[in-house]
């Protein structure tokens, strides 16, 4: 049941005759016949590029299947473990109970990881520094 | 497209059975819809702020994209309502294009004037007042006042069609009342 209470009873007068002009001077034959001829331009033309949606998905399904194939042949993705992984997977147990042999392992192992870049020159000992190297160490240490 | 049997365009056959026909291909079943509700749909349209040079144009998209999501119609709501719905989808997508590229509406005076002149312009000036409070309500309470208002539907008719509750409706179109009168005085 649609109310008819008096505080929109005026505006639902107003309303009512909202657009009625413009939508009267539509000419309702000359839109149907419009709509009939751009539905049947549409239907003309959405087989001709869903047939090439359809060829652009195959051709993207068979890159992928080759891609992956090539992959797994190869072996599959292996990533490296590192070594220090290992060695403390190895003995499952906190810093505290390596000994001094697990540890110095342990030590060598993420160096060679955190500082891939280091030379034989950098690895050397202090005593095979000069007093340059030595000062510019130092300075490091520091700042 | 198949042809198939038309649908006979007698008041008798129902939407549902136009819509039918036109899903098997029945290009007349579509027309004929187009011919029971494309002045309704110009008048929410134009209700809804939609510019009289681009009334036609919308009214053909909003047929368009209906007929393509036909498929999508449960019957939830009358085809009508469903149909004002996606109209006001159209408005909105046009109303964004606008915006970009900065379209002024053709401007009142250039509209050709039909009828009495003093009768246009006084109900010119209530449609322009009117559309301008239309224009400020968010979009839910606009739709639904015109779908009210304007289309004398239900609030459960409208509910389904808005995808909301019959409560939240009834709250909307109140609410878009309110704000109206307030503008108009």
């Amino acid at each position: 049941m649609i109310d008819h209470t008096e505080q929109d009873r005026e505006l639902r007068a107003l309303v009512q005759g909202l657009g009625a002009r413009a939508a009267e001077r539509l000419d309702v034959e000359r839109t149907a016949a419009e709509v009939v001829r751009r539905l049947r331009e549409q239907a003309a033309v959405a087989p001709a590029w869903w047939g090439r949606t359809v060829w652009l998905r195959v051709a993207a399904a068979v890159v992928l299947i080759v891609g992956v194939g090539l992959i797994y042949r190869q072996g599959g993705p292996k990533s490296p473990r590192p070594v220090g992984d290992q060695v403390v997977s190895s003995t499952d147990a906190g810093l505290s109970e390596l000994s001094s042999d697990q540890l110095r392992v342990l030590l060598q192992a993420l160096d060679a990881e955190e500082f891939p870049g280091l030379t034989a020159a950098q690895d050397a000992g202090l005593e095979d520094l000069d007093a340059g190297q030595l000062r510019a160490l130092l300075r490091s240490l520091e700042g | 497209m198949a042809h198939t049997q038309p649908a006979a365009a007698s008041p008798t056959v129902t939407d549902a059975v136009l819509i039918a026909a036109w899903q098997h291909g029945d290009e007349q079943a579509a027309a004929e819809l187009v011919r029971r509700h494309a002045r309704v749909l110009a008048r929410f349209l134009a209700g809804a702020g939609a510019p009289e040079a681009d009334l036609d144009d919308l009214v053909q998209e909003t047929f368009i994209r209906a007929f393509r999501a036909v498929g999508r119609f449960r019957g939830q709501c009358q085809f009508r309502t469903w149909l004002l719905t996606i109209g006001g989808n159209v408005l909105r997508d046009a109303g964004r294009r606008w915006a970009r590229h900065k379209v002024v509406p053709l401007d009142d005076a250039l509209r050709s004037p039909l009828g009495d002149p003093h009768e246009e312009a006084v109900a010119r000036e209530t449609e322009t007042r009117l559309g301008a409070g239309l224009a400020r309500l968010p979009r839910m309470q606009r739709e639904v006042f015109l779908l009210r208002a304007q289309q004398g539907l239900e609030y459960d008719e409208i509910a389904a069609a808005l995808g909301t509750s019959t409560g939240a409706a009834r709250v909307h179109y109140h609410h878009a009342v309110r704000r109206l009168k307030e503008f108009l005085q």
